[in-house]
């Protein structure tokens, strides 16, 4: 076996269009993991730079009163996750500014897409574009031919009169073919690697890892089928025409059809419904700027009674950073139940699209791929939750300021210092850890290994109905 | 053989070949996919602005009756009091639409990453967070939809790819080739004349699909011109991918030979280009993080901040104030200048965006100045145009919100200033006045 897979390679290396299309293709794929990086590198001088500016605002703010500088609030920036020269995810249709600030949870806006006129459906030049798209299609014409060739010329014969067996053939010739891919895949890794030596740890070396597995299975099942057709049919057109169909229905019709089906069997609210539900059920609680309001005065006759004083003023404390702080919670059961929704209508969607690799493993690389890239939606929803738990400190550490930080109860004018804003942490985002989100691949990668054994088991039967002789 | 008999020997080598068939029954599956998916953005937003208009007619009816009633304040909201301009105008439900063309049901195109209905207010401006996309997956938008458009750029290519990957490459490697020059005047004509078949053929069932398409949102009645455009440019579309596909084939011997070539010329027009376009772009100009809108939070502090600034900026914008009944009369004055802010605001707010347009106009000019050796781009941005689904659409449309703001808020500072009492005549002049663009 390891005999034929030698001089597959020997053949390979003699045939003078395929060195030139290796050679082209080694180009691009170095180039685009260069512009991946220069990409990452301006994104995250241009997030550094924003970041440091708005930080900088906060700190200066020289006084205010705790409850203004909530509706001053701060911005939070979607940083550039390292990966993204690898695959860039859903990083371009999803926005990259949020805005923190008292009341309500915004959502997140200015999207790259948004800024500029279409240029590409299919994304940037990332190595996922490449690894999806193209290797693919090479696997294809490398291997449609790979056994019809054989039997056309009678090496097959030959081969089997030798003693080889024909499955050992139809492997060895699949492996060889594999190992191009692989050799491919390993290339745009160590591209990656030398561009990033200095950012490499556990977690990104995992990622890239699994990343590196999902594309290994990808590529055995695309080569085996292409192998498994050629070894079926004796006209090797047939072989290439009925794999470039397959591969035009997995990744261009399926995706999109069954993306767009996920969206109607679990549908999302319109923006204008959802705003309209949340303003409904916000309605309903406190209202933090309304004195007048009956659940404000609720809460007023509790302080009251907790203090053990008659009215407001002997109040020690600020009640007005109480209520604001009511408020606040009663919001975020609100912002919850709402978000909280919009995230489950996503996970089914997710859920359900992932199943779609049981008749197309397409799907299940594209989901492995920008997951363990960190760049796919449920990384983008963890980012938004974090956002918003920072959000929600923030404030409490502001109407906290305003309840006990030495202002009477309607000193609207008072004002904290300095040393206060200061003291307010900013946001760190602390990148999802893989250990925590892996089960939600791990879908993908068993569709992708069951994908494998059936490939392997079509080799092992359509080997059997062979016609050798 | 003469090309008439060429043209007909065609049609029974493509009825006999059942690859070739099941091929353009996918193309036309995909078509008539596309096209339903075009239909239904269209009708969700038809129906999403027909619920918003619904709903402002209520609210506009409930203020209505309110000036009926004489009810012009609210117990629960004293500082609200419907007879003064200020509280007239910010209750003046004023929505502004993209109403979506019926030429959506060829290309959805940029609709899904912007908003298409915005309520206006004073403090409103067009990249507020209702600007952005409708709720959606972002993997969805990131997979994309798969309407009309994305089947002309992309499967019809492949659709004619399948149809002549075979011409003249299969008579060669069957030897053939001397036979049909004995009998044909011309190999080329021969040629020419089976690609003439293909070519029309699918120029046949694009006109079929595009005809499909406009009875589903009545196209002719109010996009007429959409559907020769769209036509026109298929046809030209098409016509780029068979002479490119032709000049493979008249030089190719080999069936494997020409397939690989056209793939090839496949994935670089369709994938690589467009793709290191985008990627170059988004490292010449990277996403903008609108710092400068940002900013306005700050800028907006230090006008309040300086009381003389504010008044001189406000004077400066709107001139007629000083001989107004308001600024003669000390009592008022403090009230009215607070209420004006948001005009002061807005001309921040507009400030900060030109820079950011400008830059957004750079990163096209930059796509633009590849149409020559990106023509998939080309095509892209002109279907989307056709069907009114392009950025620069949604530009006008912000422009066209810009303008409404403007309106209100100049409206505003006249109303405030000259002291104006608000009834129900008044309140509908508001209402008719900040509803038109122009």
């Amino acid at each position: 076996m390891w005999k034929i897979i030698k001089n597959e390679w020997l053949y390979f290396s003699r045939t003078r269009w395929l060195t030139g299309i290796s050679l082209g293709f080694i180009i691009i794929l170095i180039g685009s993991i260069l512009l991946g990086h220069l990409q990452t590198k301006e994104e995250t001088e241009r997030y550094t730079q924003a970041k440091n500016e708005l930080r900088a605002d906060w700190e200066n703010i020289d006084a205010m009163n705790p409850h203004s500088a909530a509706h001053y609030g701060t911005y939070v920036f979607k940083p550039a996750n390292l990966l993204s020269s690898l695959d860039d995810g859903v990083n371009s249709t999803t926005g990259n500014v949020l805005r923190v600030e008292g009341h309500v949870q915004n959502e997140i806006v200015h999207s790259e897409a948004s800024q500029m006129q279409t240029v590409s459906k299919f994304g940037k030049l990332k190595s996922s574009l490449l690894l999806q798209y193209i290797v693919p299609i090479l696997l294809i014409f490398l291997a449609f031919n790979s056994i019809s060739d054989e039997k056309r010329s009678g090496r097959l014969k030959l081969l089997v009169l030798q003693g080889a067996k024909p499955i050992s053939i139809v492997l060895a010739k699949t492996v060889s073919i594999w190992l191009y891919g692989i050799a491919l895949l390993t290339l745009s890794i160590l591209a990656y690697a030398l561009f990033n030596t200095d950012a490499l740890n556990a977690e990104i070396l995992s990622r890239t890892g699994l990343f590196f597995l999902s594309y290994a299975l990808y590529y055995f099942i695309i080569t085996g089928l292409s192998v498994f057709f050629s070894a079926r049919w004796q006209n090797s057109t047939i072989a290439l025409t009925s794999m470039l169909g397959i591969w035009i229905i997995w990744t261009i019709f399926l995706p999109n059809i069954l993306m767009s089906s996920v969206e109607k069997w679990h549908e999302l609210p319109s923006r204008n419904e959802f705003k309209a539900e949340m303003k409904e059920d916000r309605s309903k609680g406190i209202d933090g700027h309304n004195p007048a309001d009956e659940r404000g005065k609720q809460l007023e006759q509790l302080t009251l009674k907790e203090y053990g004083v008659d009215s407001l003023s002997q109040l020690p404390i600020n009640f007005d950073g109480l209520r604001m702080q009511a408020d606040e919670e009663y919001g975020n059961q609100v912002w919850d139940k709402h978000f909280g929704n919009l995230r489950e209508v996503l996970n089914q969607q997710k859920q359900k699209y992932q199943l779609g690799g049981i008749f197309n493993p397409f799907i299940s690389l594209q989901n492995a791929s920008m997951g363990f890239a960190g760049n796919d939606n449920l990384h983008h929803q963890e980012f938004l939750v974090d956002v918003e738990n920072y959000r929600r400190d923030f404030i409490k550490m502001l109407n906290d300021e305003h309840a006990y930080g030495g202002s009477k109860t309607g000193d609207w004018g008072w004002k904290a210092n300095n040393d206060f804003f200061k003291s307010v942490p900013d946001f760190k985002y602390n990148p999802t850890a893989l250990t925590s989100v892996f089960p939600h691949y791990s879908i993908d990668l068993l569709l992708l290994s069951i994908w494998t054994i059936v490939v392997v088991g079509l080799m092992v039967i359509g080997t059997r109905k062979m016609q050798i002789l | 053989m003469n090309s008439l008999r060429t043209f007909l020997y065609e049609w029974k080598h493509f009825l006999r070949n059942p690859f070739k068939l099941v091929a353009v029954l996918l193309f036309i599956i995909a078509g008539v996919y596309g096209l339903h998916n075009g239909y239904s953005l269209y009708d969700n937003q038809t129906t999403e602005i027909e619920k918003i208009q619904k709903k402002m007619e209520v609210d506009m009816q409930d203020y209505l009756t309110q000036y009926e009633q004489g009810k012009l304040t609210d117990e629960n909201r004293p500082w609200i009091d419907m007879g003064t301009p200020f509280w007239a105008i910010w209750n003046t439900p004023t929505y502004h639409f993209k109403t979506p063309s019926p030429a959506m049901v060829y290309s959805t195109g940029q609709a899904e990453q912007y908003g298409y209905y915005k309520r206006i207010t004073f403090w409103a401006s067009p990249y507020d967070a209702d600007m952005a996309e409708e709720i959606a997956n972002p993997e969805r938008l990131q997979v994309g939809t798969l309407d009309f458009t994305f089947v002309l750029l992309f499967l019809l290519p492949l659709l004619l790819l399948i149809l002549v990957y075979n011409l003249k490459s299969a008579e060669t490697e069957l030897g053939f080739m001397p036979l049909i020059e004995v009998q044909s005047a011309s190999k080329h004509k021969w040629l020419l004349t089976r690609y003439l078949f293909y070519v029309l053929f699918i120029a046949f069932t694009i006109t079929i699909l595009l005809l499909y398409g406009a009875t589903l949102t009545d196209v002719f009645a109010t996009a007429g011109d959409a559907f020769a455009q769209m036509l026109i440019f298929t046809l030209l579309y098409l016509l780029f991918w068979v002479v490119v596909f032709y000049l493979i084939s008249k030089n190719g011997k080999s069936i494997l030979g020409n397939t690989l070539k056209m793939v090839g010329v496949w994935l670089v027009f369709a994938f690589i280009i467009p793709a290191i376009v985008h990627q170059s772009v988004s490292i010449v100009q990277p996403a903008n993080l609108m710092t400068d809108f940002i900013e306005v939070r700050d800028k907006q502090q230090d006008l309040y901040a300086d009381d003389s600034l504010f008044q001189k900026k406000l004077i400066g914008l709107f001139p007629e104030i000083k001989n107004s009944p308001v600024y003669q009369d000390s009592t008022k004055i403090s009230l009215a200048t607070n209420y004006s802010a948001s005009a002061l605001v807005n001309e921040l707010k507009k400030e900060s965006i030109q820079p950011i347009e400008e830059e957004n106009q750079e990163k096209n000019g930059l796509i633009q100045a590849t149409y020559w050796f990106n023509p998939v781009t080309f095509f892209q941005n002109k279907f989307n145009s056709i069907t009114q689904t392009h950025y620069v659409d949604y530009q006008s449309y912000r422009n066209e919100i810009q303008a409404l703001i403007d309106k209100r808020t100049a409206l505003l500072v006249r109303e405030l200033w000259n002291d104006a009492k608000v009834d129900k005549v008044k309140y509908l002049e508001y209402s008719e006045l900040l509803s038109i663009t122009n």
